[in-house]
């Protein structure tokens, strides 16, 4: 069974009077342990198909079954546990809270856990040297470069061990050589420690480090590509 | 609970903003408090005032006197039991500016009427002995250094001296009042020193009795006796109204206008003027933390949580400006109450007042705070973070 179901999701937005169907009657499977690329034009709904799977958002009709649970079901205090618990997010602007250290911004989503300060601290720390940010935990984000900011983006995101990263343009506000470094992580991520990431990106050598890039258009699935 | 390390560091991330928010609050608080104790100090006369004093004035006004044979007459009625001749002098100490009360009393009744007076250094006997004595409050006595055995030389305003000299006192005691009815500025002396003077021609101001002071027996009807006083001279010549010590208190603060109310009304007007700077630095601290909204919400933190956060920095900005008002406040009592001295005898910083600026400051940042917290707690993940698809 697919670790995640979608079946039959539509979403539509009104804008200035207009109704906007950004996915429309949307199926689509995607496995466990898979590195999925999510690709296609400006509009074409990937960025609200990912925050639906994030559960950031509802759909207006439609399943959306993750790891054999109905997300479309959940309501708000639900949803939220249910995010803190499965699921790490990688934003292009980083979204680092800038009056916290980089410790303190991976300690973030372990504030809802039973950790206790110092199992909180060694857990943040232990991500922060997987990232390679280890001697940079006491410094803030502004002190921070923006290849170093979303590897630490990318620490918090796994340091709750969730069983899904979802990453929206982790490499949009980077040079090639910081997102060749992210997209290094996200991979060794996905290969090594068996995280499902499903990655939007517009950049076709982003999209080259998934397994299977999956193209969208106007709202519905376009094609599949298998890379590996 | 928000996480808390995040409600401190939002809030000292804007330093100058902070800092500026923060002592407008103290400094607001601190007003609030003083002016608070200002019509503490106005009041506590009224509520000190004892149950079994009554007033006797004329029907006319406070400064219309009475015949001097009320006094016996009085001392007649039914649930009497001592009755005071009690006369404003209205004099000051060199210079106008040096004003603080001053009576003429039946002295030799005074200590049995106003058990509160305490004589603190020298003694009653002495007060009671000589004509020319007096009884100074500590308050002036400290204000003008003056010392038991001390001469006092006070120029009559309203009972000037004919040859234009001082009235001549010897301080026999200064006393200390245990309540707050009796302050601790006035100067007590002989009511025969004043009369002699006026009927020698020494010196010259309105004849009669300012006031009586009227102490009832044990378990007397107060309102009945009042009653009683009151139909005596109700054909004259000159018609009397009784009052409780309470009520007369009362309307000599009401003479000057409704100061408590005016005084308040103006501790009202700051509290409205720092809620809306207080909500004014919540607005824009909270737009400035929409993302950060996003962010925690994205990452599992509940509506509730967030809008706390938010909550929780105004909470923290208000008390700790309050606070520093409440130690200001707290503080500055003691030189103020010298500084106040005679004008506002009494002034104090009651718990009461205390607890009115802390509620006060709680309730700024609770309404300065839930306006931001409601919206962050409402805001949608995607709209915090500002992403559509």
């Amino acid at each position: 069974m697919a670790l995640i179901q979608l079946r039959k999701v539509v979403k539509t937005y009104t804008r200035g009077g207009e109704t906007l169907r950004v996915l429309d009657q949307l199926d689509l499977d995607m496995e466990a342990g898979g590195f999925y690329a999510l690709m296609g034009p400006s509009g074409s709904g990937k960025t609200t198909l990912l925050n639906l799977i994030g559960g950031l958002d509802r759909a207006d009709e439609g399943q959306i079954v993750i790891d054999g649970e109905d997300i479309a079901a959940m309501r708000g205090p639900e949803l939220a546990e249910w995010r803190a618990e499965k699921v790490g997010f990688v934003f292009q602007g980083f979204n680092l809270i800038p009056v916290l250290t980089a410790q303190e911004n991976v300690e973030l989503p372990l504030l809802l856990t039973k950790l206790s300060r110092s199992q909180r601290r060694e857990h943040a720390q232990t991500a922060l040297e997987l990232v390679g940010l280890g001697d940079r935990r006491t410094h803030r984000p502004s002190q921070l470069s923006g290849g170093q900011e979303q590897r630490v983006a990318i620490a918090r995101a796994l340091v709750s061990d969730p069983m899904l990263v979802l990453a929206d343009e982790p490499t949009g506000d980077l040079d090639r050589k910081s997102a060749d470094d992210v997209l290094r992580l996200l991979r060794q991520l996905n290969e090594q420690y068996q995280k499902t990431i499903l990655m939007v990106t517009h950049d076709m050598a982003a999209a080259q480090q998934a397994k299977t890039i999956v193209h969208m258009d106007k709202g519905r699935l376009g094609s599949i590509e298998q890379l590996r | 609970m928000p996480p808390l390390q995040l409600v401190w560091r939002n809030l000292l991330k804007r330093k100058t903003r902070f800092v500026l928010t923060t002592l407008s609050l103290a400094i607001a608080v601190f007003l609030l408090c003083v002016l608070q104790s200002l019509v503490v100090a106005l009041n506590a006369g009224v509520k000190a005032a004892a149950v079994n004093r009554l007033i006797v004035q004329s029907k006319v006004s406070l400064f219309v006197y009475l015949p001097q044979s009320y006094g016996p007459k009085i001392e007649q009625v039914e649930g009497v039991e001592s009755v005071m001749r009690w006369n404003w002098f209205g004099g000051y100490y060199q210079d106008p500016s040096n004003f603080f009360a001053q009576f003429a009393c039946d002295q030799e009744k005074l200590r049995a009427i106003y058990p509160e007076i305490e004589v603190i250094d020298g003694a009653w006997e002495d007060f009671l002995t000589d004509r020319k004595a007096c009884l100074v409050g500590e308050a002036t006595a400290n204000k003008y250094g003056l010392r038991v055995g001390d001469n006092f030389p006070i120029i009559g305003a309203l009972f000037p001296k004919t040859d234009g000299t001082t009235w001549d006192f010897r301080i026999a005691a200064i006393y200390k009042s245990t309540k707050k009815n009796v302050d601790d500025a006035t100067l007590f002396f002989h009511y025969k020193y004043l009369e002699q003077a006026l009927e020698s021609g020494e010196g010259s101001g309105p004849e009669g009795v300012g006031i009586f002071v009227v102490q009832t027996a044990p378990g007397a009807d107060n309102t009945e006796v009042m009653s009683r006083i009151d139909a005596l001279f109700e054909q004259g010549p000159q018609a009397v109204q009784s009052t409780t010590e309470a009520e007369f208190q009362a309307q000599f603060v009401s003479m000057i206008g409704n100061v408590p109310l005016f005084v308040s009304s103006i501790g009202g007007g700051v509290m409205v003027a720092i809620l809306l700077a207080a909500l004014n630095t919540m607005l824009m601290a909270a737009r400035e933390q929409t993302r950060d909204v996003g962010v925690l919400k994205a990452l599992g933190f509940g509506d509730a949580v967030v809008g706390n956060m938010l909550l929780m920095q105004s909470l923290a900005m208000c008390l700790t400006g309050g606070l520093l008002g409440i130690a200001l406040a707290v503080g500055s009592e003691e030189p103020m109450s010298k500084m106040l001295g005679t004008v506002f005898p009494g002034y104090e910083v009651t718990q009461g007042t205390l607890l009115t600026a802390a509620l006060v400051v709680v309730g700024i940042g609770f309404l300065a705070g839930i306006g931001p917290a409601l919206r962050a707690r409402s805001m949608s993940v995607i709209a915090a973070l500002r992403r559509t698809g």
